[in-house]
């Protein structure tokens, strides 16, 4: 699955493998010391700057009350 | 307004059925699904519960008057999840965020051991779908119509979550075989 920036794409796929990996090994099996940090901020500081390119970054925070996420837009900056 | 609620057990235990969800797209069966991203993630330290904000975009065909109105079939859903790996649960709440102006649809998921057979799954879904005054009246149709798309991807959703258990624990059976193999070898 392609990220909403093509430039982005690899960057998540590696994410996404990393913490399936992490969840089934050792999430779920009490361990939960996070072993995707580096790849994690990889992809996020590319994610980031898509959001703010494709204009969608006040709709997410604007949405956040709604659904009760405990995260807001300084997260992760 | 309308209101949506289903349940289902998966016959696989929570653990699986959990990573599933974390692995479900892409999937043939839910090709409207475009893009997810991880917004955030993280694992509160004080209770061990993983926390993750994700962004869904979606587009699929919808009819003239929905296209019509709402000018476009490109929505993004924002959704909130919390999984606690001791209590095993995984519960996750979203809502739409493109024409919110026009309709509200918010949906609320929980996947927890079913209470009848701990090694199963109990999913259960509930949803409530408000078509804005500002439609006047084509609130209603607009209702109808975005309800039954609800429940058509309700259940092309929970078809694309059992493919992929199916195709999880074949990994598994595959990693079990090459193990064996490597050991008797």
């Amino acid at each position: 699955m392609e990220s909403i920036d093509k430039k982005c794409t690899p960057l998540k796929r590696e994410y996404d493998e990393c913490f399936n990996k992490w969840y089934s090994e050792k999430f779920l099996d009490g361990k939960d010391t996070p072993s995707c940090t580096l790849v994690f901020q990889t992809y996020q500081k590319c994610l980031r700057q898509a959001l703010k390119d494709q204009g969608l970054t006040k709709m997410i925070d604007d949405a956040r009350p709604a659904i009760g996420s405990v995260f807001t837009d300084n997260d992760n900056q | 307004m309308r209101l949506f609620e289903a349940a289902h057990v998966f016959k696989h235990d929570w653990e699986t059925v959990s990573l599933a969800n974390w692995r479900k797209y892409p999937n043939e069966q839910t090709p409207h699904v475009r893009h997810v991203e991880i917004l955030n993630q993280d694992v509160d330290p004080a209770t061990g519960v993983l926390r993750t904000e994700r962004l869904i975009m979606v587009r699929q065909n919808v009819p003239l008057l929905v296209r019509k109105i709402f000018g476009g079939d490109t929505s993004y859903v924002l959704e909130y999840s919390e999984v606690d790996p001791q209590k095993r649960t995984l519960v996750m709440q979203s809502q739409n965020m493109t024409y919110s102006n026009l309709l509200s649809v918010g949906e609320y998921i929980t996947y927890t051991p079913d209470p009848e057979n701990p090694k199963h799954t109990l999913f259960t879904q509930s949803a409530q779908l408000k078509a804005s005054g500002a439609l006047c009246r084509f609130a209603n149709k607009i209702e109808d119509i975005c309800w039954n798309r609800f429940q058509d991807n309700a259940h092309i959703g929970k078809l694309g979550l059992e493919q992929v258990v199916t195709k999880i624990l074949a990994e598994r059976q595959a990693l079990m075989m090459s193990m064996t193999q490597t050991a008797s070898g």
